[in-house]
């Protein structure tokens, strides 16, 4: 076997994985505090995406600094469907399933929203450092793959630190341990809940940004994320931040060996496949579930 | 269900009066659009009321039901391409499609129904994905170019007023199905299910063996829709007969119009498939999706239990 080409598929598969980890934590963070499973997350990514392909082009703002802009965009619009859609079914017999199709309803709206807007052909971000490469030795390292992998990076361990050292994340933490035991504390749980979901949102627009530096994407490819956000979270176990953050990286590499050794087609097939497998046999996820 | 004698016989009256009118429809030389759409309405209709099965009574919500369409589809295409059927075996042919979209969900089942609430509802969606993908990436299924069937030998207008009565003989066949489940044993152990899986066993209900069962019935009457459809359209192709739409769409007419009765899923399919048509043809295919995606939502807020409740209660009816 090829080592170099091993190690390469290794190197973009960490590069791949960090990148789903990203989009992974704030699926992982509403699954598991707010027992909401938000199909349309990866919805909003593609969102974010298309915000910074249409501001690239329109002004040439590097896709990073777009996040800035619609990142609070992002926020102010869960903040809303928290409010009058996502809160009128927390009363529901079955919440966690019913937020499903109520957040599937959201994906289908933007879908379509988006297909009006931008249209179905596939996009890529093009920027000025699209295809400048890193080249240590027989390694490359594509600028904006390396740019993904520190955004994310930088992502998740924000949202980690977040959590584990803030007021505010310690509150989230509490309200999904001991829901009311934190509310004698003090805790605002309504609060909480949307401010946790509002963030969620935004790190999928920045996980989708970043996804965006990989791949191509048109309006429908969210589906195809929307499994890669599953099998990360499961995989990790809901609401477990490092352990998405870790999943993340373990089916990036998969993914990222079998790109090399596979003809592409059975790529998504055997990712499909795998969390089949990893449902029957291990639903609460490979590692143990902790906030 | 009591209900006055008179009334229930003017009610089978009307019925059959209703299934005649639908029976000579293809033959009146009406537009082909009319009979086209119609003959949608009748395949949402098996789609959503088989779905109403697992879903509606049992509780468990298949995100992947169009697989077996799908694989009624495909089964079909294979059975006429590879024997040479004379037309009224081509007929026959779609209940092998029916029973091998039911073994497969047997097979399927039988690891996938161990799991509850949101985990079943994204394996049977990861199910369908896979589906799809395994038949594009098979030669032999025709892979990414899809299949041509080979079309009966006759006049087009007989050919499809033939599938269209075929269409309407599964309905009423899949409705029948419907209402015996609500009504007999098997519906109230589904719907004891549904309720809560434990307790079901604790009465020495077989929650496993219902299960595969209500799934397998469930797949049935999709696959053979699925094996007249592939006729219909004589080409079929992954991105047609797995599009993930059509499971999206199942799940809303259901509970639309109340999951776990047999006329909700029927009004369900019948009034959304209306609105989708009309809306696809006149304005355009996106704003019929923006609808439909508000339809969930609304749904979901306003009518959790389906719109014959919601009318029920507005009237004052007591629920139940």
């Amino acid at each position: 076997m090829n080592t170099v080409l091993v190690v390469r598929s290794l190197i973009s598969g960490i590069m791949m994985g960090s990148v789903y980890a990203l989009l992974g934590v704030g699926f992982s963070l509403t699954w598991g505090v707010m027992k909401v499973i938000n199909i349309s997350h990866a919805t909003f990514g593609l969102l974010g995406a298309f915000i910074a392909y249409t501001l690239l082009h329109a002004w040439s703002l590097d896709p990073i600094l777009s996040l800035a802009l619609s990142a609070p965009l992002l926020f102010f619009l869960a903040c809303l469907i928290y409010r009058f859609i996502i809160v009128p079914i927390t009363k529901a017999k079955e919440v966690i399933v019913a937020s499903m199709i109520v957040t599937f309803g959201i994906a289908i709206i933007l879908e379509n929203v988006m297909l009006l807007i931008w249209s179905p052909d596939p996009r890529l971000l093009t920027t000025s450092y699209t295809s400048k490469v890193l080249i240590l030795g027989p390694l490359y390292f594509q600028y904006p793959r390396l740019a993904g992998f520190l955004m994310s990076l930088a992502g998740v361990l924000v949202i980690h630190f977040f959590l584990k050292k803030t007021y505010m994340g310690k509150a989230v933490r509490a309200a999904w341990q001991q829901p009311d035991a934190a509310q004698l504390y003090g805790v605002n749980l309504q609060r909480i809940s949307m401010i946790t979901f509002g963030l969620a949102i935004s790190s999928a627009g920045a996980g989708g940004v970043a996804m965006a530096f990989l791949y191509a994407f048109e309006p429908h490819t969210h589906n195809l994320w929307l499994i890669y956000l599953f099998l990360v979270v499961i995989v990790g176990g809901v609401g477990n931040v490092l352990g998405t953050a870790l999943a993340g990286l373990i089916i990036g590499v998969i993914t990222g060996l079998s790109f090399a050794f596979l003809p592409y087609q059975w790529v998504n097939l055997l990712t499909f496949g795998l969390l089949m497998v990893i449902l029957v046999f291990r639903p609460q996820g490979l590692f143990q579930s902790e906030v | 269900m009591v209900t006055p004698d008179s009334k229930s016989r003017r009610l089978v009256f009307w019925v059959l009066v209703l299934f005649i009118a639908l029976a000579v429809f293809p033959w009146l030389g009406i537009p082909v659009y009319f009979v086209s759409l119609l003959f949608t309405v009748f395949l949402y209709v098996i789609l959503a009321t088989s779905w109403n099965i697992i879903g509606g009574f049992a509780g468990y919500l298949s995100f992947g039901h169009v697989a077996f369409f799908g694989i009624g589809a495909y089964t079909t295409a294979m059975m006429i391409n590879g024997f040479d059927l004379s037309p009224l075996l081509t007929i026959v042919s779609s209940i092998p499609a029916g029973v091998v979209s039911a073994l497969i969900a047997v097979i399927v089942g039988y690891p996938c129904l161990k799991l509850r609430g949101p985990y079943f509802a994204v394996i049977t969606l990861c199910f369908a994905f896979v589906v799809d993908l395994g038949v594009k990436n098979l030669d032999i299924l025709g892979g990414p170019e899809g299949l041509w069937l080979k079309s009966m030998d006759l006049p087009i207008d007989i050919i499809r007023a033939i599938f269209f009565e075929v269409m309407m003989l599964i309905m009423i066949f899949s409705i029948a199905l419907g209402i015996w489940t609500s009504n007999s044993k098997f519906g109230a152990g589904l719907r004891a299910i549904k309720e809560d899986e434990e307790v079901a066993q604790t009465i020495a209900i077989n929650a496993p063996k219902l299960k595969i069962e209500a799934f397998a019935l469930s797949a049935f009457f999709p696959g053979m829709a699925g094996g007249v459809y592939a006729y219909y359209l004589t080409y079929i192709h992954t991105d047609i007969v797995f599009d993930m739409m059509i499971s999206i769409l199942i799940v809303l007419m259901a509970l639309f119009g109340g999951g776990g009765t047999w006329l909700g899923p029927v009004i369900g399919a019948v009034v959304l498939t209306l609105i989708n048509e009309g809306l696809s043809t006149f304005v355009r295919a996106e704003f019929a999706r923006i609808v439909y995606g508000c339809l969930f939502i609304g749904v979901i807020i306003f009518m959790p239990n389906g719109i014959i409740e919601f009318f029920k209660r507005a009237k004052g009816v007591p629920p139940g």
